[in-house]
């Protein structure tokens, strides 16, 4: 666990000394509203439909700025061979990148909300915390896959485009989820079906985190 | 005696092959069904279904293979886990191109977001990744690694993307083989099945033989270097 802590400590301190990934994340999803605006000229009402959708695009397509940068930063000096030389666990290693990338996004996704009610209009009620755990389940489920395949693209040739490869088809479960109980808390109709869904993707979060936090080590050695 | 199994196993593949067309063609009644079309759209299940329980198998192979990888670091698992994803890929593209042939004339569209439709294209995207990645890597340990772990949380994930997009509504036809209403008669139940039993056979035969390649690109690698260090 100390490993861990001192991971995240080392990658938050970096992260505030620089604000490479939140600055860049934070405008590039405002440029998703704007070009979005650009392209869908959509009435109020279906705007509003949508809007659960865009939010989530605009997570995930930040996210990927984040998640390059884990593992792209420790590479650049030959960090990730001194990772794998630590004498811990590699679940270790992982936990430690698991929690700044999500941390970083966390931070950067309570950053955009605001601009996102702001920009859509949307009216603020006690619901809205219910978007909250929404967030926290979907982020986490992202963030957790994001970060082993994260490890995985950094070795290859051109590692954005295939983290984007293999995150999205792998994720999109925790995504379609997400952006339902989105729609649900925005459009104000929570139905029965809201916390049984919240659950199952709570679970698969914990499967993901469970499966990525034991194949680490595999990715770490030579 | 390798190559005599081969041999065995192609000349059984070109008879079975031939018997399933002649069933599914000339011997099985065709269905009840308003215009033309539609029944001989019906003739393309034959293949569809069978492609897509292949996918399946094929995914399940890279699985088990990848775990046996990481467990005993074997080449023969890795290899075999690479020749089965590329079988796999070929096997779901078929399932998407014809999927789309038979829905044209019975639904009207080619395609629609629907559950079964979009969960496969999604499944053949992770796969397509699995490939994609082995190609930006160079051979090795590496390569074997990292491929390995994705083959793994692939298929975890396969079951988890069918089952998110399942509460939608599906259009797509419902299982046959259970029964009810709607499962299959007996000769239409005899044609699947053997149609089924050709294409599991076809998969073993394209995995023996992709499967020899790649060793044989491996021998012929090592003899290159060998040749390069004199």
């Amino acid at each position: 666990m100390r490993a861990a802590l001192s991971i995240l400590k080392k990658d938050l301190r970096m992260e505030f000394r620089s604000k490479d990934s939140i600055l860049s994340m934070w405008i590039f999803s405002l440029l998703i509203f704007v070009i979005f605006n650009f392209t869908f000229e959509v009435s109020r009402l279906v705007m509003l439909e949508i809007a659960p959708g865009l939010l989530w695009v605009a997570f995930i397509f930040s996210g990927m700025f984040g998640l390059n940068h884990a593992f792209a930063v420790e590479k650049e000096n030959g960090n990730l061979r001194s990772m794998a030389l630590m004498p811990v666990d590699g679940g270790q290693v992982y936990l430690g990148k698991f929690m700044s990338v999500t941390l970083i996004m966390l931070l950067f996704e309570s950053l955009i909300f605001p601009i996102f009610i702001i920009f859509y209009d949307l009216q603020l009620s006690f619901q809205m915390f219910l978007l909250i755990p929404v967030i926290l389940a979907g982020t986490i489920g992202f963030t957790s896959l994001g970060t082993i395949l994260s490890a995985v693209a950094v070795h290859t040739r051109d590692q954005q485009i295939l983290l984007s490869l293999l995150l999205w088809p792998l994720v999109s479960p925790i995504i379609i989820w997400s952006v339902n109980l989105t729609g649900m808390v925005i459009g104000g109709d929570i139905t029965q079906g809201f916390y049984p869904l919240l659950t199952r993707v709570i679970a698969f979060d914990v499967i993901f985190f469970a499966v990525s936090f034991m194949l680490f080590e595999f990715i770490l050695e030579d | 005696m390798r190559a005599l199994t081969d041999k065995i196993l192609l000349i059984v593949l070109l008879f079975a092959f031939m018997t399933s067309i002649f069933l599914i063609f000339n011997w099985v009644p065709p269905i009840k069904a308003s215009n033309l079309s539609e029944q001989v759209a019906q003739k393309i299940f034959y293949f569809h279904v069978p492609s897509a329980w292949l996918g399946f198998l094929a995914f399940f192979i890279v699985f088990v293979a990848s775990v046996a990888y990481l467990w005993k670091r074997k080449r023969q698992y890795e290899l075999i886990a690479v020749a089965s994803a590329e079988i796999g890929v070929l096997f779901i593209s078929l399932v998407l191109i014809t999927g789309p042939i038979w829905a044209k004339p019975v639904w009207g569209i080619w395609w629609t977001w629907d559950a079964r439709l979009t969960s496969s294209l999604i499944l053949w995207l992770i796969y397509i990744a699995y490939l994609m990645l082995r190609r930006y890597l160079p051979d090795g340990s590496k390569r074997a690694n990292l491929s390995a772990v994705v083959g793994i949380i692939g298929f975890i994930d396969v079951p988890i993307v069918y089952y998110s997009i399942r509460w939608w509504e599906t259009q797509h036809p419902k299982a046959v083989m259970a029964s009810g209403d709607g499962s299959l008669a007996g000769p239409m139940f005899f044609t699947f099945m053997f149609s089924l039993a050709t294409f599991t056979l076809l998969y073993v035969y394209f995995l023996r033989k992709r499967y020899q390649l790649l060793v044989l690109e491996d021998t012929v690698n090592k003899q290159f270097k060998e040749m390069e260090i004199l």
